[in-house]
């Protein structure tokens, strides 16, 4: 919480609760072709959200322009009470935002403990705090602390990845399908965690391709569309709605569960 | 006994050591005239029959060769023992793997940090013996020349960062046109050097150091300098990579750039350090081979390029201790062939022949990972 007085371009925002507001974000990769066409999402403190949508609607992106990886060319976003909007990603650390990539989410030549160590670059001296939170979390990754990250596996790659995000101790933890390349068994374990993530106070945005799964773990979610957010409720609320049904999850079969 | 060895205008005189081993640092390479001056061998020795004296050598690719002189009745007194040879090589050998692996170190760091493969490296080897050279030809002493040089070898290394390589990095430049640009940049670098420095070879103070004997080795006094400095300099960016902070960001760096700016490290200021401390290393390894030749001229960078590159891709692309493994294996290899008989002119080719054949049986180097996927 120490860096909110940091920032000279602070801008209060209205809502007291509001971790991350994005507003009407126009992005994209080549200038002139915007993947994000006017997208706003909003997550509050605590809350898990989900972003599902068709191939090509944006999601990643959207994920990649919160974390200034992506040129933003207009819209917002707020991150408590400050506009983050263009930051470079090694600026974005110290401002309470989390991500972690799709592929290649780990140092691969070094160990799991220099990986968390990376985490928190920038705050080196409270590591041994950080690192006994982390290791709460994912015991797996505390007992195999000299282990290198290139030996583990696709499941074990993701939490040391989730654990070097955890590390700054987050208002908002950014996940780019995280059970993406997962086994059935992995990625139910993965959205397990993401939910004892949340459990222990980090707000979590996560993008998935996998919308059933994602939506019955989440509080919220949003459903883009070409660079929109289309619909978004609550995710028994999309999971029951008929258009979210039929554009995205197939068919009604398994909604009850 | 004094032994000269004369062409054109140029003498050098040594006087053998105790155990008869001579040592006469020539500014070029070409033809010389070596002369035993026969007044001054011991008493009851003379040069056996048929050796002529004096005599003509020769060496043309090699920067250094051996005359002997053998003495008594057709009696040729080795010297050295092939045991004796074989050790005093070895050291030799590691003494120039040392200080290649100054260089190699340098380039495995850029490589693994931004992907260039830098062929103008060689220049910023040649840059750091060049500029002491200068530094000392101004008048200024010994000790500052050479700290002047590795500044400026770092300097060299930030500029070319922050000149060329990091804009060229911001407008996604691809990996191939940068080398292309890299090999540009090396023959720009060595002709503007030798427009100014000359296409001579000149040497560095002190560059005449008779071999002296240290236990079973014979060894030179500069020699025996370059090993220790090249040892402790490798020890201390070994321990900085692998303890500190700042190692350890370097290392994430090299291993995944977008993932360690998304943890909070500033890839760009790492890049740049990377640059400066590439650049000092590989000028004093252009300083230490500068001795080891011994003589500075323009291309002697560019001489050992590929024996550097021979040793960051036998240690595996990236990983900075393969390159220093590497680059003792390329030292030591190429002073062991002249005592297996191989040609001295071919010793080099002999280094990139064991290049070779680790690379067919080891593709990713001798200490490259594989990596698991998924």
């Amino acid at each position: 919480m120490s860096s909110t007085s940091a920032a000279p371009a602070a801008q209060p925002v209205t809502d007291g609760d509001s971790v991350v507001k994005v507003t009407d974000l126009v992005a994209g990769y080549l200038p002139g072709v915007n993947i994000l066409n006017g997208c706003s999402i909003e997550a509050r403190k605590g809350e898990l959200i989900g972003i599902i949508g068709p191939n090509g609607a944006g999601k990643s992106t959207l994920l990649k322009a919160m974390f200034g990886l992506v040129k933003v060319h207009s819209g917002t976003v707020v991150v408590r009470g400050q506009d983050i909007t263009g930051l470079k990603a090694n600026k974005l650390v110290s401002r309470g935002v989390g991500f972690v990539p799709q592929t290649n989410n780990v140092f691969a030549t070094l160990t799991i403990e220099e990986n968390l160590q990376m985490g928190m670059f920038q705050r080196p001296k409270d590591f041994a705090e950080r690192f006994d939170f982390v290791a709460g979390l994912f015991p797996e990754l505390g007992k195999r602390r000299a282990q290198r990250a290139g030996s583990l596996s696709g499941g074990e790659r993701q939490m040391v990845a989730m654990g070097r995000a955890l590390m700054m101790d987050p208002a908002v933890l950014l996940l780019d399908e995280p059970s993406a390349g997962l086994s059935p068994v992995k990625q139910d374990e993965t959205f397990l965690r993401v939910h004892e993530i949340n459990r222990a106070g980090v707000s979590v945005i996560m993008v998935e391709q996998n919308a059933r799964r994602c939506l019955q773990i989440c509080d919220r979610a949003y459903v883009l569309d070409q660079g929109r957010d289309a619909y978004t409720g609550t995710g028994r609320e999309l999971m029951k709605d008929p258009k979210v049904i039929q554009l995205y999850l197939g068919t009604l079969a398994d909604t009850a569960e | 006994m004094t032994i000269t060895a004369t062409k054109d205008d140029f003498t050098g005189t040594a006087t053998s050591s105790a155990n008869g081993a001579w040592n006469i640092g020539v500014p070029e390479q070409g033809t010389y005239t070596v002369e035993l001056d026969e007044s001054t061998l011991p008493e009851g020795i003379a040069l056996a029959e048929g050796q002529e004296n004096p005599r003509d050598v020769t060496f043309s690719q090699t920067s250094n060769l051996s005359v002997i002189f053998a003495f008594g009745e057709g009696i040729v007194v080795q010297q050295q023992d092939f045991g004796q040879n074989l050790l005093n090589r070895l050291v030799a050998g590691l003494s120039f793997g040392l200080l290649l692996a100054l260089a190699s170190v340098g380039l495995s760091l850029i490589f693994g940090t931004t992907g260039l493969t830098n062929f103008a490296h060689g220049e910023m080897v040649t840059l750091g013996a060049v500029l002491v050279f200068a530094f000392n030809a101004l008048g200024l002493p010994f000790w500052l020349a050479i700290l002047l040089a590795l500044l400026g070898g770092g300097l060299f290394g930030y500029a070319q960062d922050r000149g060329l390589w990091r804009p060229l990095r911001r407008r996604g430049t691809g990996l191939v046109p940068m080398m292309i640009v890299s090999i540009g940049l090396a023959l720009a670098v060595r002709y503007v050097i030798q427009f100014y420095f000359g296409g001579a070879t000149q040497q560095l103070p002190y560059a005449q150091s008779p071999e002296i004997q240290l236990g079973p080795v014979s060894i030179s006094p500069n020699n025996l300098w370059s090993l220790g400095i090249s040892a402790v300099v490798i020890a201390l960016i070994g321990i900085v990579l692998l303890k500190t902070r700042l190692g350890k960001a370097t290392r994430a760096v090299a291993d995944n750039p977008a993932l360690a700016a998304a943890s909070g490290i500033d890839v760009d200021s790492v890049i740049r350090i990377v640059w400066i401390t590439g650049g000092m290393l590989a000028s004093l390894g252009g300083i230490l081979w500068a001795y080891y030749r011994p003589g500075v001229t323009f291309d002697m960078g560019s001489a050992i390029l590929l024996l550097i590159f021979a040793g960051v891709t036998l240690g595996g692309l990236g990983t900075v201790f393969g390159a220093l493994i590497g680059s003792i294996i390329v030292g030591i290899f190429v002073e062991l062939t002249t005592v297996f008989g191989l040609a001295a002119d071919l010793k080099y080719v002999g280094a990139l022949f064991i290049m070779i054949v680790v690379l067919l049986f080891r593709p990713q180097g001798i200490l490259g990972r594989r990596e698991r996927v998924g």
